[in-house]
Order: C-alpha cells, then structure tokens, then sequence
C-alpha cells in the first residue's frame, strides 16, 4: 500500500514552494486545490458525508494541470521527513493523500522512534491545520496587524536590522542543523546575539556531568538493557529526554520477556506516569533525593562490589552518608536504603537517572551529581550511560537572563524571535515582557499567533515543518531531513528563506549568503555533506537520504573515556524554597502541552492526562490529606499564592501526591496561542521565582498558600470511577508468579483470591451448547467463506499508558473532539481510550499504585450489541469485526447500553462540523467516513486499512500476508505493546503473541467472546 | 372479585334522566373547562417546541450522560404505555368478568388507554438520534434488500405500540356506536351530522343489539391478552439486556403490575376532578373508587414483593455487577430516586388497607398523585440508575435532567390531556346504556327509547 | 424544521426506489441524435443543450475519442485500474494529442479552441478553470474501489454502471449509483462480496 517514491518536484509545485511569486499566491493555489479535493468527494464534509442524497448539488471537477507522478488519486503517497515537536528529532513517514498530509507515522528506519510515535507528534498534524496559524506575514500599525507583502515584509525586517547592528538579538528554539547554522552565520553577520532557548532545558544535567566527569554534554541512557531501573524524579516517560526511544527501551527491559524483567524504583514527590509505571514508588520530598543517590553509592562503596578503583577517592566523602543518615533524610528505613543499593548494584547492568522539570529544585545539580556518581560507582557509566551522544546544548536560561538585562541597558534594540515563546515560557517574575516591550522592533516567524508574537512589530510566518526544507542533527550520527509535503496552507515562508532574501536586501550581507533559496542552500549543504562522506553521486546521495528520511549511519564520535574528576564535591547542601506557605509547588511537566506548544491541538487538550485523565483545563493535585486539611473537595477552585503571584485552579484530590505538596500541570494558562488555548487553564509559572541557580531555572523552588474561594469548576475527566471494585479489568501478577508461568486465576488464587466458578457445570453445558448452534450458524452464506478473523493481543506488562494511540486513533478515524462541556458530561468519542485505575492508597501506610488498561471496541464474537440494534448497522462481519454500519444507524443507542465495555460512542451534536472548522477539514482521511450527528460509532479495527491491505493484495493476486494490517494504535504504540492479525494463521504474531500463560480476556464471564486478548501486567 | 363480594351499586335515576345526565357533560363547559384545555394546550406546544430544538441541533440538548444513554424519554416513554394499561383492564377484562363497578368507569379509561398509547407511540421517535429516518424501523419492502432485525426488542416494541393502538382505538369506537347515536338523536344543526356519521346508522334495533354485543365480547377477548403482552414486551426492551439492574426474568410480571398500578393511578388522578366538573357524583360514588383503591392495593403490594425480589436476587446471586448496582439504587449517587420510587409504589400504596382512606377521596387523589411520581420515577431509576453504574467502572457517570427532557415531558401531558379534555367534550365519559342495563326492573318502562 | 422536510423528501424517494426498475428502463434509451453505427454524427456545441446530461464548459464528445477512434477509457482515466478513485485526465493529456489535433471541422474546432485556452491561462490563477460538470457522485458513506471492480470484470467493465459511453455525445447517468439496490442486484447475480463494510466504513 504504501508508495515511497523518490520525490522530485514538479515544475508547478516548484512555483509554489517560493510562496511570495505574487502571480501564483500559495492561498489561491490552495482553495483550487481543497476545490479539487472535494469534488474528488474525498473530503468528508461534515455531516454532509452522511446527508442520503449527495447527488442532489453540481459538483465540479478540475482536472490537474499537469500530473505530478508522485500524485495518484486515491492513493497515498508517502513522504520520509523528521518531527520538531520536541528536541528528540523523531523520523515520520507523512501520508499525504491528493496532495495533502493527512496522517503522521514513525519512521521505521529511524534509530530514535524505529517507526512509532508519540500524541504530540502525531498532532503535528494540528499544527499544520491549525485555524490559530498566521495566514501571511502581518506588521503592527497603531496596536493592530495590518497585512502586507512577504518583499515589503522581508525589506522592514532587513532595514531594521541594519539600523539596529551590533544590538541585534535571536531568539531560536530550532534544533541543530542547517538553518541553525544558517541562522547562527546570519545573526553574527548582524552583529547580533543568538539565543538557542529551550525551556525544558537539562542545564542541570549538564553541570552536574561537567563537576563530576569534566563533560559538560549529556549522555544517552540505555533503558534496553538496563535491569534495574531507579529515577529520581525524572519523568523519562513523559517529557525527559527523547521519550518515544527510552519507552521503547523501557518496554523491552520491564516488559516481561517470558523469563524475568528489569525492577524500576521511582523516588519522587508524586507519582507521575514514570512512577505509575515503577515497580516501587518511594515519595521522597523534593531535595531529599539527592541524599538517597549518595546513600546508594555510599553502601556499594562501602561493600566493595563492581566498583571502578578510582571511584575509592568517594569512599571517605561519601562514607558521611550512612544509610541512617540518609533515612532521616528522606523517611526510608535504613534496610530499604541498603537493598536498593545491593538490588541496583547486584542487577548489572543497571540505571539510575535523575533530572526532568519535576525534580529541578535548587540542589538540580547536586541532585544529578549524586546520581552520575551512583551510576559511576556501580559500573554503568560506559553501559547504559553513554558519552558522546552529541545531544543538543540549548543556551538555557541564564543566557536569557542575560537577554533581558541587555534589553533592558538598551544593548538590544532589535529581536527576532523564531520557533520560541519566551512571553509565556518564562516566570512572569522574570519581566521579559517588560523588557521586550521597550525595543523598538521585534520580529517573529511564529506559525502562531502565541504571547510573543502578539507583542511583536513584524511577523513573517513560517512554513510548518511539513511545508518547508530543512535538516536536523537531533544527535550524533542522525541527520534527519524535512521536506514540503504538500503546498502551503497559508502565504507563509520558510524561516531560512526569510534570512536569504533579508541577507540579499542587506547590501554588505549579500556577497556572504548567495543561496537563491533555503532548499538551494540545503542542497548545496548536502552535496559537501555527501563529497566529505565520499559519495560518488552527491545527486543519488541526496535522493537517498530524501527517500529514507536522513542518514542514521553517520560517524558517532568515539565515546570520551569517562573519569571522575579528582575531588568530587558531594556536600549536599538542602535546596532553599521561596516563601514561607505551607505547601511546596511542584510544576508538573505535561506528556500532552509539552512546554506549552501543545496547548493550540485539541487532540492533545482532549487527550486525557494519563495520570489524572483531565482534559481542557488546569488542576492542583493535593493529597487527601492535604485535602481533608484544608476542607477542599474535587472541582473546589482554591487560590494558590506565592511571593511572586497567585493563580486559581480547581482541586484535584490524589494520593499520589505528597501531603506537603500541591502540583500543577505546566503548559496551559495561555493569554494568546489561538482560539483553543487562549485563557484556557493557569500558568503556574506566574508563581515562580525569577532567580536562576547555575545558569537553570529552578521549576520547584517556591512555597505557596492556598486558600479556599467560593467557586467551583467541575473537572472534564473521562474518568467515572477510579478503582476496579473487584472487577479484574486490568489484571497484574507478582514477578514470581509470572516466572512460575502461573495464569491469571493461579496468581489470584496465589494471593487469596477466594476462587469463583463463573459457571455451574450446567451453564457451562448451555453456553457450550449455545457456542455450538452458533458455529454453525457460521457456516451459513458469506460467513462460510475461508476469511481471516482479525484479533488482537495487548500486553499490559509493556503499555505505559502514554496515549500515544489514543491520539493516533483519533487522526486515523477522523474522531472528532468534542469539548469542555461535552466531556464534562462523558460524552468524549475516543474510540480508544486508557482506563487507569488506583490500587491501594486508601488507608494511610497502605502502598498506592496504578494500573492501565488501554479500552476499545473488543469486537466480540458473541457480542451483545449486535442482536439489540433494529436494523443491523451493528452486525457481525464475516471476518469476525463487529461491524458498525453509520449510514444504517438510526440511533437507538440500545447497542452502547448493551455493550459491557461502552467503547461505543453517540454523535449528540453535528460534533464533526465544529472539530473538523476549516483548514483542519484538510486532515481528515478519505477512506473513512465522518459521521454525522445521531449516529453511533466506535472502534472499527481501522476496517479502512483491512480493506486497503486487502484490495492491494487482489490486485496484486497473492493472499493477504500477517503484518499486511497494521492498526493505527499498534502503529503508534511506542512500547510495541499492541499487536494486530489474523488469529486462524497459526503462524501469525497475533497468534505467537496470545499464547502466553499471562492471557486473559476483561469481563470474561459475560462470555461476550471478545477478539482483544489481554496480557496481565507483572509487577517486578 | 372482591368487587363482587357486597351489594353492587345501582343507578337510581330513570333512562331519561340518564341520557339527560350523561348528554348534560357536553353541553358548552364551563370556564375551568376552558382554562385547563388551554393548559394543556400550552404544555403540548412546549412539547413541540423542544422537539423542534431538538431536531436543529441534536440529541445532545437532553441531559445524556453516556453511558446513560437512555434517560427521560424512555422513561416517559414506558410511563404512557403503563398508563394504559389499566384502561383495557377496566374496560375489557372486568367486562369479560362482568364486574359490575367497571360500569361507570370504564368509558373513561378506555379513552385514557388510547390517549396514552398515542402519547407513548411518539417517543420511539423522539428519542432516537436521527428521527428523520424513524421509519426504517418498519419492514417495508426497499431496494436496499434491507430488513429490519427481528432479533431486537426494539423492534417488538414497535408491533406492540401499534397493535395495541389499533384494538384499543377500535374498542373504543365500537364501545362508543349505540351512545352516538343517543347524542345524535338529541342534537341538531351540524352536530347531528357529524354524530350521525359516526353512529354507523345504528338504530338500536334488535337485531344489531344481537350482533353489537356478541361483536363487543369478542372484541374485549381480543385486548384482553394485550394487556399481559404489550407491557411483557416493554419490559423485555430491559430484560433481554445484559445490564445489571435489567436483566431479570421477573421483568414482564412486574412491569405488567406497575403498569396496572400506574394505570389506576392516573385513572384517579382524571376520574375524581372529571366527576366533580361533570357532576356525575351519583354515577360513580365511594362504591368505584373502593374498588379502584382495592386494586391499587393488590398491584401495589405485588410491586413492593417484586422490589423486594429484585433486592434479594441481587444478593442471593452474588453476582458483584448486579449487588453493586443495587446497592447504588439506594446508597449511590441517585438515593433519590431509589427512595421516591419505594416510598411511593410500595409504602404509600399499603395505606389504601384503609377504607376509609379508600373512600376519601381528597387521600385518595393525593395518592393517587403519588402513585404517578412514583411510578415515572421508577422506570427513571430502572433505566437511568442501571445504566449509570455498570460492568466498567471507569465509564461511570451520573445522570442528569436538562430543560430539553422537562420540555417533552411537559409536553407529554400537554398532548395527553389536550386529547382526553377534547374527548370529555365530544362524547359521553359514562357509557349510556350499560348504565341503563343496570337500572332495576320496576323503573324501566319509564322513559328511555 | 429542515429537518421536516428531509423526511419528507426520503419519504418520497424511498418511494421512488420502489419504482426505480420501470423508471431505470425509460431512462436507458439513448439520445435520438445517435444511430446504431460508432460512427458519431457531426453535433454543433448549440445541439449539445438539447442533448441529455448536464452540459460541459467544453463538448467533449466520448463518441468520438471512446466510440469513432476507440480509445481505451484508461487512456485518460488512467488510475482506474489500480485506485479508487478513476482519475480525471489532466489537461496535459489532451494537450498531448491536441497540440498536433487542431480539429476536422469548425464545431471540433471551436471546442478544441476553448482547451487551447484554458491550457494557456492556466499559469494565471485570475483566469477560469476548468471546471467539468460532475455526473456520478457516490454517496461520501461509501467506498467504491473502481480498481478491484476493473481487476474482476476487465477493462470493459466501466459500462456495466456508467453506460454506453462510447454512444455518448454527451455523458449523461444511466444508473444512480447511489441506488444500493443497484450494487447489491448485481452482487446477488454475481455471487460476490455483499458485507455491509466491504462499502460502508
């Protein structure tokens, strides 16, 4: 199914990609394409798609100009190019179908995410169609935007700048690369500063890696082959480091292999998705970590084990740190400190990370340092922390500082802000706005309208990622390439040939940036690139690296030997807190905003957050405890101040929280960003300090109040009830009894599970019987024909819980999202969704734990949705889905009050009109319908990409092959937790997969006969 | 029947003051008269003005908490059709057992039946998500090849509503020949067209008294068992279900009692106002109404033996999905409910052991008020309640009411009573000659035809 | 209250689809202008008004390219075979031929004429498109594979639901391809495939 040419584009879209040719504006092009598109009735429009009569107006048909080979209607074309959504550079193949993107998916040839891909990835669609993206380059006139043209726009930027020379200020947040360097070359020939600013920054890391081994860069942490995991705080499942890449690693050592798995110990203040997933989850209080990693490294010192010799010089500093010192410290009993260091030391090789916004209170650095000293005295440095990773080294914040100094002395006169937003990214404390406000010219490329280019003078919209040439070097040896997939969506430019044309209207930049165009400039970048690795065709090399994405062969600088240095300080100095409140506030990174880029897609707003399964707004987690305190109750909107601001949010009541702790989401709380993230949720940056430690923001350095208002604002949680009840929904097995190869009902009966017959021996007979009768109805019409039966096997020993496919789905199957008020009354439409449920925690000393279970349509082979509905638009297919036929559906809704899962969901309004707004009707995939309002609909095991697999197999006359299907969710899955087949090929991984002693089916005993079999989750 | 057990009660006018009595109700009514159909009238426009909202913009204005995605409508929707059913009980059963209290009455409820079973044939549409298309829940022949599912209760439903409405309708009609043409051969100008059409030219010759009555046993034989199916079958649009809290076998029994338990409720609920606005005290007296309270008292008390059932099942099956669902029924977040519908259906009925509550008849129509409030919020519970707490915790939710469901509600008995005031006009709510045939021997030959 | 009146209007085409066998046989019956031979008559751009189906910006006969010179409908429809979707010529292949074929008489030529001309202002986004009058449009709600339909039945297949073409002076429908009973006759009759979702997903 899936083309993959060598693209080489055609004269007309050549025209195109320079979007300023006033003759041909990509806006015009685009409406005659979106024209096109429709009539090529590919464009679901709404609820006209369900509309019986569409006959009934004059379509029009216009034809292509000329046809570009890469374009074949009705067949998607696929384009290799690399994810900006976060600083890990993931590789996607884009599915462009009629000339536009319409699905991202991961690059299989990718060493970062091998061919899967995270939510925010996969929203970069969102991005792309966003409604909020600036539709043309925009000046400020008396407080307004007025529209002009991309030269006039280009000759304002260029002039101010010249004027400005020597005070001129870049603000970049774009990865390393060939527009970096650009970039870099540019903003040198003004003269000027360059900012690379990342807010989620690692400075911390960096530091720490600097005092303990001399190495200011961060490594690569092996999660693959790790068997014993302890992270002190850092969310390496979330937003830490290159997510999709340690999930997978993750996956592969604490999933359970059939033999054994890697332990994973948290130690945090609450319990975030990472520590959902640990196998042991110690709530230590912010700062105190440091003192358990030091503990750690003190008895594996202490007992002389694997140790490297020159890490003896500790032996005297560390000695300080007894296990009883160390437990005062942190609460843990000395016995516990000492078998977490003998399980992690004994366990090689093993792992211990530390860093994430979570944990960057003022001892970050010590904190890290305590850690790289651990994983050094227990010989993984060199295993599974690796040097020489080459990962990028963004400015941070003290550079920003700095900035705002400059700005401020009037050292700074002109800024060009590009792929950042340091308005809302940085504590209002800092008065960055201020500062900015005074220059006389700032300019941004921002897609968006977010906070700092509403403050802006100029603004020279870019390409999305998916519009514009590029590269990115996300670390050593990895060189990704972008490439416009389709013509632009609006009359933006590509940042690098805003520089270009700017360097040419500079008369003394000119004769230094010659490049006609950025694409030129990468070109000719490549071809050295290709001349220095000795390719003989630059031409084939380029197309090569087009074609596969990039190169991931590329030379990795021998790992640096890694020594400590001679005096390693490891005085532990306890981090101070602003203010004097009761509670400390923990700024939670969210896996779904991200540092707040992801606020603007309403598949990420409706994506609930894994852990506390909100959407659409903000919440403060407070321990119950904290919560009885303070007489606050869920949905209760209490006001949280700090000596540097107050905010009101919502209460959150979770025992994963510390009872000294009040946590709030980072992200939302947007004042501009567009129509969906505008005032939607609080920043709790307003509360934090401005003060830097280190040249690092420190995210957890304040105390704050709360206070109790009289106002109320209920929760939109997707969530009915957080615990089982008894139910076995999400079943787990001790370690011990995974390796015994216990079933589920063994284990249970294990641990006292009083054994219950679901059937008495007569029901079992009758059920039998009836199983029988209908086996033979099977052998009736259609249903006796030889036809797959698809099935599919999730391992809930690998599923994190990231969400990852709920999103996928939901940009598959044109799912519509459907709001605050509508999930607020439980009626989301994610055909996909992650159950997760609370174990424990109800008394107090009682250990709390969660557990997940994605839910989806199970497609039941005795399902009882299907004999309810009046006129079969819920049936049984005769290749076993459970089919669910929309333009039947009169919407009686029996079938959902049937279905014991209730994965089956109602269209109560025209949902699809208001999700799919132009231009984000632009994304909705062709081969599946949109529904229209007052039908029902659900999980259709992505029949779409059965039935594609299946003509493509006709055509080609050969049998449909295991692995042809591939389902959207096991697409994205990260973890590889999900697998897709054909369950009467015993030779298929669906099969293979089900065959595990772990296998068991959710609710069972209704004996429904569901095609989705789950594998328990085993707790090491 | 216990109806049987004392004395019955005769008329003790002569024909003609029968036939002037009965004829008297439709003269030209008095103000209240008025005043209450424009009520009615009122209610039923809200009624369609929400059902116009809800056809703009969707489903989605009523207050669906999926998973409850059957909430109010069904509810009313089930309420209607109980109320039915005491009608064709009154009106055909206790004929077959020649009851003689079923006399005064049965007129009267036999027309609620039909009214009611109009109101609740409109639900089906309502309710459903795309009502433009309601009709493709008939067979009829099409070019698709497409049936519908004759596997659905759903679809069972639909031949229950419309054969009860056909046999109700048409007993009615034919129960109503000989008294038009009593009212024909009073009246003149169009009236007397109009009734003489719908006499059928009936004389009240020998002859066609023969063949009416013969025709009007059988017809009562015919509805007789409809009032055991239609309302089994509603119930099995629950019990057939797999949730917990529907799926029950005691189901069609039950509902079958509640539905006669509601059905009298409301018949008090119009009978008791009908008789003082229409002055037909001395036809239907204390005598009617112990007997209607009597059974009350056995519908309601076989209803309080199924709740109690339900409770018991629940805990002897040990079964977490059903135990779990009831136990939410009176302790979850819909206690309310839980409780009105007890309270009212179970305890409140118990009070008519009284007979003097039985015969009083301000207790009597304040019971009967709550019997309706119960009853509506027990098939509430029985819905809504279930659905809200079922196999999958995390899908939960809990139920709300928005002004859409208030709106069609209202205009449930807006459209109910609009029909039953216009009816209470048009034609006798007593019937004429039964009440004639019990009149004693020695008064006969005076008057009458 | 639209809503009102889309029922009203499903109720009489249901009702209409009842009848569809007898209109579908009135309906089949090709233009007068056309005699049984390929040989297309001489029609000026005026006669096409009073031809059936819509009319085009240009008159494109089918009788002449598919009929008189018995061109392979892939010729143009050059993705039918292995898509979904047809494919609408692009205006590069009738220039391909059109270039060179200037016309044999003045109605030929004045339609040729007005190509030329959308080919050369279609530089220009100020001037017209060309924008054809779309005759079959299915339903959104169901998925068509002319592929696997051209795969089963060989490369005639097209006029098992679009008609005699190669008759065509001007296309016009000869079967509403939105009537399902249509599909599912010809399903029955051929013993294949009749799952709601192999159409309907």
């Amino acid at each position: 199914m899936t083309v993959r040419p060598v693209i080489t584009r055609d004269q007309g879209s050549e025209d195109r990609d320079q979007g300023a040719s006033p003759e041909l504006s990509p806006l015009t092009a685009d409406l005659s394409r979106r024209r096109f598109l429709t009539v090529l009735g590919v464009a679901g429009a709404g609820s006209a798609a369900l509309s019986g009569c569409s006959t009934a107006k004059v379509e029009k048909l216009i034809p292509y100009l000329v046809q570009s080979e890469d374009q074949v209607p009705g067949i998607p074309t696929w384009y290799a190019s690399t994810c900006t959504e976060c600083s890990a550079g993931c590789g996607v193949h884009v599915k462009t179908r009629e000339a536009r993107a319409i699905k991202l998916e991961g690059n299989p040839e990718h060493p970062v995410n091998a061919g899967t891909l995270c939510q925010r990835g996969q929203a970069a669609l969102q991005g792309l169609y966003n409604p909020g993206r600036i539709k043309g380059p925009l000046q400020k006139q008396r407080g307004a935007f007025q529209s002009l043209l991309w030269d006039e726009a280009i000759g304002r930027l260029a002039q101010q700048f010249q004027n400005a020379r020597g005070k001129v200020a870049v603000i970049s947040g774009a990865g390393p690369g060939s527009f970096d360097d650009l970039l870099a070359a540019w903003t040198q020939a003004q003269g000027g500063r360059l900012i690379r600013y990342q807010p989620f920054d690692r400075a911390p890391e960096r530091a720490a890696n600097l005092r303990v081994f001399g190495l200011d860069e961060l490594p690569l942490y092996d999660f693959a082959t790790a068997r014993y995991i302890v992270s002190f705080g850092a969310d390496f499942l979330e937003t830490w480091g290159p997510v999709i890449e340690q999930q997978r690693g993750f996956a592969q050592s604490h999933g359970f292999n059939g033999k054994s798995m890697a332990r994973h110990v948290y130690a945090g203040p609450r319990m975030d998705l990472t520590a959902m997933n640990a196998d042991e989850w110690h709530p230590l209080l912010p700062g105190s970590e440091a003192s358990l990693a030091l503990g750690m490294a003190g008895v594996i010192l202490g007992e002389r084990t694997t140790a490297p010799q020159d890490a003896n010089a500790l032996a005297a500093s560390l000695a300080a740190y007894t296990p009883e010192k160390v437990a005062q410290d942190t609460g843990l009993t000395p016995d516990a400190i000492r078998k977490l260091a003998r399980e992690f030391v004994s366990a090689a090789p093993s792992l211990a990370v530390a860093g994430g916004i979570g944990a960057q209170h003022r001892g970050a650095v010590d904190l890290c340092a305590a850690v790289a000293i651990l994983n050094y005295v227990a010989g993984n440095v060199g295993q599974t922390v690796r040097f020489g990773a080459g990962l990028p080294k963004p400015d941070g914040y003290a550079a920003m500082q700095q900035l705002i100094a400059a700005m401020n002395a009037g050292e700074v006169t002109a800024v060009l802000v590009h792929d950042a937003n340091p308005l809302y990214a940085l504590p209002r404390s800092a008065r960055f706005a201020e500062a900015f406000a005074k220059l006389p010219f700032k300019a941004s490329t921002s897609l968006f309208l977010d906070e700092t280019a509403a403050a802006c003078d100029l603004l020279l919209p870019a390409h999305h990622a998916l519009e514009r040439w590029d590269d990115l070097r996300p670390r050593a040896g990895v060189l990704g390439l972008m490439q416009p997939v389709m013509t632009p969506v609006f009359d933006t430019l590509a940042p690098g040939d805003v520089l270009l044309r700017a360097a040419q209207k500079t008369p003394d930049l000119k004769a230094q940036f010659p490049a006609p165009s950025f694409e030129a400039h990468l070109k000719q970048k490549w071809a050295e690139l290709a001349r220095s690795r000795g390719a003989a065709d630059t031409e084939q090399f380029w197309r090569d690296a087009l074609q596969h994405g990039g190169i991931f062969n590329g030379a990795v600088a021998t790992p640096p030997a890694v020594r400590l240095v001679p005096t390693v300080p490891t005085v532990l100095t306890a981090p101070s807190f602003d203010g004097d409140g009761e509670l400390i506030l923990l700024p939670v990174p969210s896996s779904m905003y991200f540092d707040g880029r992801g606020a603007n897609r309403p598949w990420l707003l409706e994506n609930p957050d894994p852990v506390t399964k909100i959407t659409w707004g903000s919440w403060a987690e407070l321990n119950p405890e904290t919560a009885r305190r303070l007489d606050v109750r869920e949905g209760e909107i209490i006001r949280v101040t700090s000596p540097h601001g107050s905010i009101d949010v919502p209460v959150y009541v979770y025992p994963g929280v510390r009872p000294d702790v009040v946590a709030i989401p980072l992200g939302l709380g947007h004042t501009e960003f567009g129509e969906y993230a505008k005032g939607l949720g609080v920043n709790p940056l307003d509360l934090l300090g401005a003060g830097s430690v280190e040249g690092f923001l420190p995210y957890v350095a304040t105390r704050v109040s709360i206070a109790t208002t009289l106002g109320f604002h209920k929760l939109a949680k997707t969530e009915g009830n957080p615990r089982q009840l008894g139910r076995h929904i999400a079943e787990a097995m001790p370690l011990a009894h995974a390796e015994q190869g216990y079933t589920v009902e063994e284990s249970l009966k294990q641990v006292g599970e009083e054994e219950h017959a679901v059937n008495t021996a007569r029901e079992a007979e009758a059920i039998a019987g009836f199983r029988a009768s209908q086996v033979e109805k099977t052998k009736l019409g259609a249903y006796a024909e030889e036809l797959p039966k698809w099935g599919m096997v999730i391992d809930l020993a690998k599923c994190t819980g990231c969400s990852a496919c709920v999103t996928a789905c939901y940009a598959e199957n044109n799912i519509p999202w459907v709001g605050y008020d509508n999930v607020t009354r439980g009626r989301e439409m994610s055909w996909m969704r992650i159950e997760r449920y609370f174990e424990g925690g109800v008394e107090p000393g009682e250990p709390f734990a969660a557990r997940v279970v994605p839910m989806l349509c199970q497609h039941c082979d005795n399902a009882p949705c299907e004999p309810v509905c009046p006129v079969y638009a819920a049936y049984h297919t005769a290749d076993g889905l459970n089919g669910q036929v929309y333009n039947r559906c009169v919407g009686t809704r029996y079938c959902s009050n049937n279905c014991p899962y209730k994965v089956r969901y109602f269209n109560w309004f025209p949902f699809a009109k208001r999700a799919f707004q132009a231009p984000l009707d632009l994304q909705l995939n062709p081969d599946v319908t949109v529904r229209a309002r007052g039908v029902m609909e659900k999980c259709t095991f992505c029949v779409q990409r059965i039935r594609g697999a299946q003509h493509q197999a006709r055509l080609e006359d050969r049998p449909l092959a295991d692995g042809d299907v591939r389902t959207a969710c096991q697409q994205a899955c990260p973890s590889g937790a999900i697998v897709f087949g054909n369950v009467k090929d015993p030779e298929s991984r669906v099969v293979r997969a089900a065959e595990d002693h772990r296998e068991y089916h959710v609710l069972g005993e209704l004996n429904v006969r569901p095609s989705v079999t789950y594998l328990a989750k085993v707790q090491a | 029947m216990t109806a049987l057990a004392h004395e019955p009660h005769r008329p003790t006018q002569t024909h003609a003051e029968v036939t002037r009595d009965i004829l008297g109700t439709l003269k030209t009514p008095s103000r209240g008269y008025y005043l209450a159909l424009f009520g009615a009238v009122a209610m039923f426009l809200v009624g369609l003005f929400t059902f116009t909202m809800l056809l703009k913009e969707g489903l989605g204005l009523a207050g669906y908490t999926p998973p409850v995605m059957w909430s109010v409508y069904i509810t009313t929707f089930v309420f209607w059709i109980g109320i039915g059913h005491a009608g064709t009980l009154i009106s055909a059963i206790l004929f077959l057992f020649r009851s003689p209290w079923r006399t005064a009455v049965y007129r009267s409820t036999e027309a609620m039946t039909v009214f009611a079973v109009m109101t609740a044939a409109l639900f089906p549409i309502i309710h459903i998500g795309r009502q433009w298309i309601f009709y493709w829940l008939l067979p009829y022949p099409n070019a698709r090849f497409l049936w519908p599912n004759f596997k659905s209760p759903l679809l069972w439903d639909v031949f229950a509503i419309t054969t009860y409405f056909t046999v109700s309708t048409t007993f009615l009609i034919v129960g109503l020949i000989p008294d038009v043409a009593a009212i024909r051969d009073k009246v003149s100008g169009w009236r007397h067209t109009i009734y003489k059409l719908a006499a059928l030219g009936w004389t009240g010759a020998n002859s066609q008294w023969r063949h009416y009555t013969r025709g009007y046993l059988y017809l009562a034989a015919l509805a007789t068992p409809l009032v055991l199916s239609v309302h089994s079958v509603v119930s099995w649009d629950f019990a057939m279900s797999i949730i917990p809290g529907w799926h029950g076998t005691i189901f069609a029994p039950y509902f079958v009692a509640g539905a006669i338990y509601s059905g009298i409720g409301m018949v008090l609920t119009l009978l008791i106002p009908l008789r003082k606005v229409l002055h037909l005290e001395h036809m239907i007296t204390d005598y009617h109404f112990d007997n209607l309270g009597k059974l009350t008292l056995l519908t309601g008390s076989i209803l309080f033996y199924a709740y109690a059932m339900e409770y018991f099942v629940a805990w002897y099956s040990g079964n977490i999905f059903e135990q779990t669902t009831f136990w939410r029924r009176a302790f979850g977040p819909m206690w309310w409910a839980g409780w009105s519908m007890i309270i009212c259906n179970a305890f409140v009925s118990q009070l008519l052991w009284f007979r003097k509550i039985r015969t009083n008849l301000t207790s009597l129509f304040i019971i009967s008020l709550f019997i309706n409030l119960g009853m509506w919020f027990e098939r509430f519970v029985i819905i809504a309640s279930s659905l809200s707490n079922d196999y999958d915790p995390y899908a939960w939710s809990n139920p709300a009411i928005t002004w859409a469901d208030w709106g069609i509600l209202i205009g449930s008995f807006g459209w109910f009573l609009m029909y039953f005031l216009l009816f209470a006009r048009t034609f006798p709510v007593v019937a004429i000659q039964e009440i004639k045939e019990m009149i004693p021997y020695p008064r006969k030959h005076t008057g009458g035809h | 209250m639209r809503k009102l009146v889309v029922v009203g209007t499903i109720l009489s085409a249901a009702a209409l689809v009842v009848l569809l066998p007898v209109l579908r046989s009135g309906s089949a019956q090709q233009p007068p202008a056309l005699a049984d031979s390929l040989a297309a008559p001489r029609l000026s751009v005026a006669d096409s008004g009073s031809l059936r189906g819509p009319r085009q910006p240009i008159f494109f006969r089918h009788d002449i390219h598919a009929g008189q010179y018995k061109m392979q409908c892939q010729y143009c429809h050059y993705s039918v075979g292995a898509s979904s979707e047809p494919g609408i010529p692009t205006l590069q292949t009738c220039m391909g031929c059109h270039t060179v074929i200037g016309g044999t008489d003045s109605t030929h030529r004045a339609e040729i004429k007005k190509l030329r001309q959308f080919w050369s202002d279609s530089a220009d986004a100020s001037k017209p498109k060309l924008e054809w009058v779309r005759i079959h449009s299915l339903a959104r709600f169901a998925h068509f594979p002319h592929m696997r339909h051209v795969k089963a039945m060989g490369p005639n297949a097209c006029q098992t639901c679009h008609g005699d073409v190669a008759r065509m002076a001007q296309v016009f429908k000869v079967n509403n391809v939105n009537n399902m009973g249509f599909c599912i006759s010809c399903h029955l009759t051929r013993k294949v495939n009749r799952d709601c979702t192999a159409c309907h997903y």
